[in-house]
């Protein structure tokens, strides 16, 4: 990458899922399609040409109704998916935070999947041990952290996952809605983290439905509709434009939480 | 080709830790725990001994050694076969949330196995000591039939791992294919042994773990050396298989995301 500026540099990129009615899951069904006439499908769009910069040092909000392309966003970001066309660029280490604990095996004990999941994410063996003080320190997980994953509270099991993704000093930090779970105490905390990262100039790029916690964290919003990019600017613009959109599409508003004024 | 020795040396510490996973998952919560690893062999070697030397007329001589130094290879050839056609599906989750080589869940799944076939060789020393059948100088060359074996199992799990994702039938049919593939391979009886058709002999002339597996069986049982030939012919179908078990995987690894 040239431009050391920019964190993540999203070009065109469209991500295209064929949704096929009757896939076929068996070898029956396989005989089938040749019997009977062709497998019927159709492709949908999920994200449709979409294109921006994350500066180094940026918080960057996504926000969008269901099924805007939010998340298969964040997915592409975090390279889980290879878009259809289009180009992805990410220049640092990064953190994917798509869903708490996906790399959490429930038989192995705290200390043995925070291993585990440094090294799914790509750090060295060597890495993870000299974190792991650190990481069981913010998890608080006392005595527990020898003891299997499946015992755990759910809110221990998050506070591990958390400490695991965040405590590994990723450069750019991907998160999907995750601070919408856990207690109080755990969501301070997790905010807590957010700020520190950002006043270490870390890139964050973060998908919430919470727009208290968009404005108060973003340096800019970026409002998807139906999978292309329908603003990118300001929080107040983007979520202005959001509340607007979904205000005249949906009359009787039940969940969208209102901007602080 | 490269790409896959790059990565799974890249990836050999993930690797490793999947592989003690996989195998402290398998005996967790069993009072022997890894003793099963070795009694497993033991207690199979017992039921075939007892079932084929007793009813055939000429018994071969020490038939549990004759027996356990193939069988020990094949159930790490089919163990591996059967936990790799599962890694890429059964690790769906995963592969849906975080970015991550696909090659480490099959490579893990043959190295797990390749851990129990080692530790099994603990109790095939017991045997053939209890025995007293020779130990063969031509046991410092099982490392090469071993390299040839894992090669080739490699290639025959990066196949069925790709094709499972898009037809979960294929552990099924994977499963069948393996019992047959047991019958037909020189595990219970030798070829010297038997009186086969020569229009039957291709089946075992095209079979590609005969040559691997007969290396096990010349350096414990016979204490001799294949020859240069068949050695080619293990290496051979170890690269062949290799080579078309990565290249279909790898063809297909990134729409893997969207199947399972």
């Amino acid at each position: 990458m040239q431009d050391q500026s920019i964190a993540i540099r999203l070009e065109n990129v469209v991500q295209r899922f064929r949704v096929i009615h009757e896939r076929p899951d068996t070898v029956r069904e396989l005989f089938a399609r040749f019997t009977k006439k062709r497998v019927s499908y159709h492709d949908f769009e999920a994200v449709g040409g979409v294109s921006f910069d994350v500066g180094k040092g940026e918080i960057v909000g996504l926000i969008g109704r269901n099924g805007s392309g939010k998340s298969t966003l964040l997915k592409i970001v975090a390279g889980v998916y290879r878009p259809t066309t289009g180009k992805v660029i990410v220049n640092g280490t990064l953190a994917p935070m798509i869903e708490l604990g996906a790399g959490m095996h429930h038989e192995l004990t705290g200390r043995e999947n925070i291993l585990l999941n440094g090294l799914l994410m790509g750090y060295s063996k060597e890495v993870m041990m000299s974190r792991e003080e650190k990481i069981i320190e913010f998890a608080d997980l006392g005595e527990f952290i020898d003891a299997p994953v499946k015992q755990y509270s759910s809110g221990m099991y998050m506070r591990l996952a958390f400490a695991v993704a965040t405590e590994v000093d990723p450069d750019i930090l991907v998160v999907d809605e995750i601070l919408a779970v856990g207690d109080f105490n755990f969501q301070e905390k997790c905010l807590h983290r957010l700020r520190s990262f950002r006043e270490a100039g870390k890139t964050i790029l973060f998908v919430s439905h919470s727009m208290d916690q968009i404005e108060t964290y973003c340096d800019r919003v970026i409002l998807l509709e139906k999978g292309k990019l329908a603003v990118d600017g300001t929080p107040a613009e983007a979520i202005k434009a959001y509340l607007g959109e979904t205000l005249l599409d949906e009359p009787v508003l039940v969940e969208t939480p209102s901007p602080r004024s | 080709m490269i790409e896959l020795f790059r990565d799974t040396f890249r990836y050999r510490e993930l690797i490793w830790a999947l592989a003690l996973k996989e195998l402290k998952l398998r005996y967790k919560r069993s009072i022997l725990g890894f003793l099963w690893a070795l009694l497993n062999p033991m207690l199979l070697c017992l039921v075939l001994t007892v079932v084929f030397s007793k009813l055939m007329q000429n018994p071969k001589w020490h038939f549990p050694v004759f027996l356990l130094s193939v069988l020990l290879p094949w159930t790490f050839f089919s163990q591996s076969l059967s936990y790799a056609a599962e890694s890429i599906v059964g690790n769906g989750d995963l592969i849906k949330k975080v970015r991550v080589a696909k090659l480490v869940f099959p490579v893990a799944a043959v190295v797990s196995n390749m851990i129990n076939l080692l530790l099994s060789l603990i109790p095939l020393v017991v045997i053939v000591a209890v025995m007293h059948h020779p130990f063969y100088w031509t046991w410092l060359y099982l490392p090469v039939p071993i390299a040839a074996l894992t090669l080739l199992t490699l290639g025959a799990t990066f196949f069925f791992a790709a094709l499972n994702v898009y037809y979960r039938d294929v552990a099924h049919i994977l499963q069948i294919i393996l019992q047959v593939w047991f019958y037909l391979t020189p595990i219970i009886y030798s070829l010297d042994d038997i009186h086969i058709p020569d229009r039957y002999r291709i089946l075992f002339k095209l079979n590609p773990v005969v040559y691997a597996l007969n290396g096990f069986r010349l350096s414990v049982y016979n204490g001799q050396l294949p020859t240069a030939r068949s050695i080619a012919a293990s290496f051979a179908c170890a690269f062949l298989a290799l080579f078309l078990g990565f290249s279909v995987f790898r063809r297909h690894q990134h729409d893997f995301v969207f199947y399972v």
